[in-house]
């Protein structure tokens, strides 16, 4: 069944076209890659996806919903989260704080509590630094504290943009790992990537962006 | 100079400074949560506090009150005085952001469009009570709003009285009340940033907000509430100020506001901690300046200490918090 779908999508800044019309669709359980070089317009694309950039025309459906005009913050609650590219960790925050902020639009405590559990056994490393600041962790750390505040929101698709960006070789291959796990447990993943190989190994389908084409 | 008269009663001088800026601390509040959310200096919140002194005014006006009333109706005129005045301060706070600024917001407008749209509402704000209210409300307050651009008396809700004297400081009831007043209402706002799920929303969109945004973040009602509540801390001073000084004007906010403004920035703007130890700080320093030299020199003694301290620590005293390190 399809979770998400793009119909010619296309985003401009100011009077620059950074999307041209791309169309792509995710199915429920797969993980899909996007690929391509810098300045392909991937980023562009998450951000139309999660809302933080309006479309200058096509239509963005999830879960059979038309939710190209939807506000950034209402597409969390129906489901949409994303872990940005430069992992975006709110450094004045713990990280307690900051995975209580990817549950921000819940109330419902116990489902909460689980899926912290389940974030914390997925990145031990987070468990141990639980009071420290978002800002003081290492790359590789404050990479896997975005994802699991991703996580927190139980999305029913989670975007993942260039999960791999400046990390140590080791630290990518625990990531793409914890990524295929996280596919496993039952959450659909768009994965953004500059990293081809390692992104398309892990992947059952793959879309590559040539300049604002798909 | 009168060193011997600063020394000899430090204790004294101390105490005014903090009952002084305890006043400028709750009103930097406003400017330091506006700032920190959205890099706007909002130069209208000094009428924002003008406002709310207002509200005071014509409240007692009208609930009648004489001075001295007896205590239990002091506490009840003080009490209603607050709630009134955050109504009024906070919902002025609310409406310039939501007239003023959200449209600019829409639009893109640069940073200079919002300074010069704050400096021009703060005048619109300053004439209108001058000149439009006293005609509107003229007949019901007489005695009152009778001759425009005039200090208008309130009532004397608590007659200062010296409260206890700890070696030769005296410590007044009104300085009391003051400084636990806004201590109090600062230690709330404070409980609400860091330790409230709204709060984290707050410190969110300081910190990132697009980030905030993909968190589900509303960052339209974040920057609704800090108007709020920035301006409900400025009624609560114009509340503290009534109490203490009795008299309004409709340009009291501009001086009050430019100090405030101060504390907020010597404190580290963006810093809630910050804007209370500024405000206390330039209060303090006010004092002992005019005692030093003259009263009017209180003003000198408080921007040149506020340029020194900026040339040795230019994020202020305690640098910034809400927002730290955005990105």
């Amino acid at each position: 069944m399809t979770l998400l779908e793009l119909e010619n999508v296309a985003v401009t800044y100011g009077r620059i076209e950074a999307l041209h019309g791309i169309s792509l669709t995710v199915n429920e359980g797969e993980v899909v890659a996007l690929i391509g070089a810098n300045g392909a317009g991937k980023t562009t694309t998450m951000r139309a996806i999660s809302g933080t950039r309006s479309l200058a025309s096509g239509k963005i459906t999830f879960n059979g919903e038309d939710i190209s005009k939807l506000r950034a913050d209402l597409r969390v609650v129906r489901g949409l989260c994303q872990s940005p590219e430069g992992r975006q960790i709110f450094p004045g925050m713990t990280v307690m704080e900051n995975l209580d902020m990817g549950a921000y639009t819940r109330r419902d405590s116990a489902g909460i509590a689980a899926d912290l559990d389940r974030v914390l056994t997925l990145f031990p490393r987070l468990a141990e630094r639980r009071k420290q600041a978002g800002g003081t962790l290492s790359g590789g750390e404050q990479q896997m504290l975005a994802v699991g505040r991703a996580l927190m929101s139980r999305p029913k698709l989670l975007l993942l943009d260039e999960p791999s960006m400046g990390l140590a070789p080791l630290v990518i291959r625990q990531i793409f790992d914890i990524i295929t796990e996280i596919n496993q447990q039952g959450t659909t993943i768009l994965l953004v990537e500059q990293n081809a190989q390692q992104a398309l190994s892990r992947a059952h389908r793959g879309y590559v962006l040539e300049t604002g084409r798909s | 100079m009168h060193f011997d008269e600063l020394i000899g009663h430090l204790g004294q001088h101390t105490v005014d400074g903090l009952s002084k800026g305890a006043i400028y601390a709750l009103i930097a509040l406003g400017y330091t949560l506006v700032y920190g959310v959205l890099r706007l200096i909002n130069f209208a919140h000094s009428e924002v506090f003008m406002v709310g002194t207002f509200a005071v005014l014509i409240l007692w006006n009208q609930l009648g009150v004489e001075n001295n009333p007896p205590v239990g109706q002091a506490i009840l005129f003080l009490v209603l005085g607050l709630v009134v005045a955050a109504a009024a301060s906070g919902g002025t706070a609310l409406a310039l952001e939501r007239v003023a600024y959200r449209p600019l917001r829409r639009k893109n407008a640069p940073p200079l469009i919002f300074l010069i749209t704050a400096i021009g509402l703060s005048l619109v704000f300053v004439e209108l009570f001058g000149q439009v209210l006293p005609k509107l409300l003229g007949g019901a307050l007489p005695d009152v709003f009778g001759r425009p651009r005039q200090i208008v008396g309130m009532p004397t809700i608590i007659q200062q009285e010296t409260l206890f004297t700890i070696g030769n400081t005296a410590i007044t009831n009104i300085q009391l009340i003051v400084f636990i007043a806004a201590v109090a209402m600062m230690a709330l706002l404070d409980w609400f940033i860091n330790r409230t799920r709204y709060g984290r929303g707050v410190r969110a969109v300081a910190q990132n907000p697009e980030t905030a945004a993909l968190m589900g973040v509303n960052q339209e009602r974040v920057i609704m509430l800090i108007f709020v509540l920035g301006g409900i801390m400025a009624g609560a001073a114009a509340l503290l100020w009534s109490m203490r000084f009795g008299f309004t004007q409709n340009s009291i906010g501009f001086v009050l506001g430019l100090k405030a403004f101060t504390a907020a920035v010597l404190g580290g703007i963006g810093n809630l901690r910050g804007a209370l130890l500024g405000g206390l700080f330039l209060g303090i320093v006010e004092v002992y300046g005019a005692t030093l030299f003259a009263s009017n020199w209180e003003d000198v003694i408080a921007f040149v200490v506020l340029i020194v301290v900026l040339m040795f620590r230019p994020t202020g005293l305690l640098g910034e918090s809400l927002g730290r390190a955005r990105a």
